[in-house]
């Protein structure tokens, strides 16, 4: 019964993870430089998914096995004023991340978090019932 | 021997079993839910049909065998994988709302039979105990 | 003074049971408290078995009704108690007429 809460704390932190990389996501919407400086725009990661617990994956639970990126083409927008747009056709390359979409995917990853809270829960209150067969024979310690 | 009939006479073996079937199937729910966003992943679970089936029948065994004698810790439960026509975009079919509610069942169940366990070693510690307390 | 403890054990003999003709008049058709006792176990024992059938009932998934599963082993309970109690009555009624000093 214990191992179920450590399933649930796996989905928790599994959900956690893609909460985590939609947050850089959002944040980096509009980023047409790395980390270098040079001009090349940020592209959008989502994290892998796979059964198993992180530390053994044979036993049951979920991990994140690589937070990969998303090959699709980078966005471009008409802006010849801008310090990284092309010179020869205007074209501004900004990240392949749309707010929709990643507004969408974490609405659903805080969904399954939360029903993951839920499954402790239940647990715990299953735990608790089984408790309180000792409880009544304890609450008399002094007769038989 | 003797304090295994004695103490196996009322439904405390039966309730123990299906005690260990929710559990079981706690556990599994718990790891359909964790997997919901898993790609390729297919839902599993115990089969409660089955299980109450060869419960019924070893139930009826031990009403026609002395008290005691008939035990049910070999009733094997069999993971099934459920087709409940839901496919997502990368594989899973996890339906979550369902789900969701065969876990609360699950654990209310799991609730009432171990009230019911306690009422019957309380009914026993009663008897032993020789006076009203 | 011997005249003063028959109500005595009368009253006491009184107390104990619901028919106090204790094999004296069960050739008249009336029932014996020994009956009386045989028939109340009889009876919790059929209120415990319909308990026991109704847990295995819902633990079987044969039913579904958890009130009457409760009502019916609450039912099996008190009776039981009731019966140990009278017991306990009696025992402590033996006890004491044991103890008169003749």
């Amino acid at each position: 019964m214990f191992d179920a809460l450590d399933i649930s704390s796996s989905g928790l932190q599994a959900q956690r993870t893609r909460l985590d990389t939609i947050a850089a996501n959002i944040a980096n919407l509009n980023t047409t430089r790395n980390s270098a400086g040079q001009p090349i725009p940020y592209r959008r990661k989502f994290a892998v998914f796979a059964p198993g617990q992180a530390s053994d994956p044979t036993q049951p639970g979920v991990r994140v096995t690589e937070i990969s990126t998303d090959p699709s083409p980078y966005r471009k927008v008409y802006d010849p004023s801008n310090k990284d747009a092309d010179p020869a056709t205007g074209m501004v390359q900004f990240p392949n991340v749309d707010l929709s979409v990643e507004y969408v995917n974490a609405l659903e990853a805080s969904r399954a978090y939360e029903a993951n809270v839920t499954t402790m829960e239940v647990t715990k209150s299953m735990i608790n019932a089984s408790l309180r067969l000792l409880a009544w024979s304890l609450k008399r310690p002094g007769q038989m | 021997m003797f304090f295994d009939q004695l103490l196996n006479q009322t439904n405390g073996p039966l309730l123990e079993r299906v005690l260990s079937f929710t559990a079981a199937r706690h556990k599994l729910l718990a790891e359909n839910i964790a997997n919901a966003d898993t790609p390729d992943y297919r839902q599993k679970d115990l089969s409660v049909d089955a299980f109450n089936q060869m419960l019924q029948q070893r139930a009826a065994e031990s009403d026609s065998a002395p008290p005691g004698t008939v035990g049910f810790d070999d009733i094997d439960e069999a993971i099934t994988y459920p087709n409940n026509g839901i496919l997502a975009h990368d594989g899973n079919n996890v339906a979550m709302e369902q789900l969701v509610s065969d876990q609360a069942k699950n654990a209310l169940m799991h609730n009432v039979i171990v009230e019911l366990l306690r009422q019957q070693f309380q009914q026993l510690q009663a008897a032993l105990k020789d006076h009203v307390s | 003074m011997v005249n003063g403890i028959t109500p005595n054990v009368g009253a006491v003999a009184g107390a104990t049971g619901a028919t106090a003709k204790s094999g004296a008049a069960s050739g008249s058709g009336s029932t014996s408290f020994a009956d009386t006792l045989k028939s109340s176990i009889d009876e919790v024992s059929r209120l415990q078995q319909d308990a026991s059938k109704a847990v295995e009932d819902l633990a079987t998934g044969k039913s579904e009704n958890v009130t009457g599963v409760m009502t019916a082993m609450e039912k099996s309970d008190l009776a039981f108690k009731t019966l140990l109690a009278i017991r306990s009555k009696l025992m402590d009624a033996y006890d004491e007429i044991k103890n008169i000093p003749v």
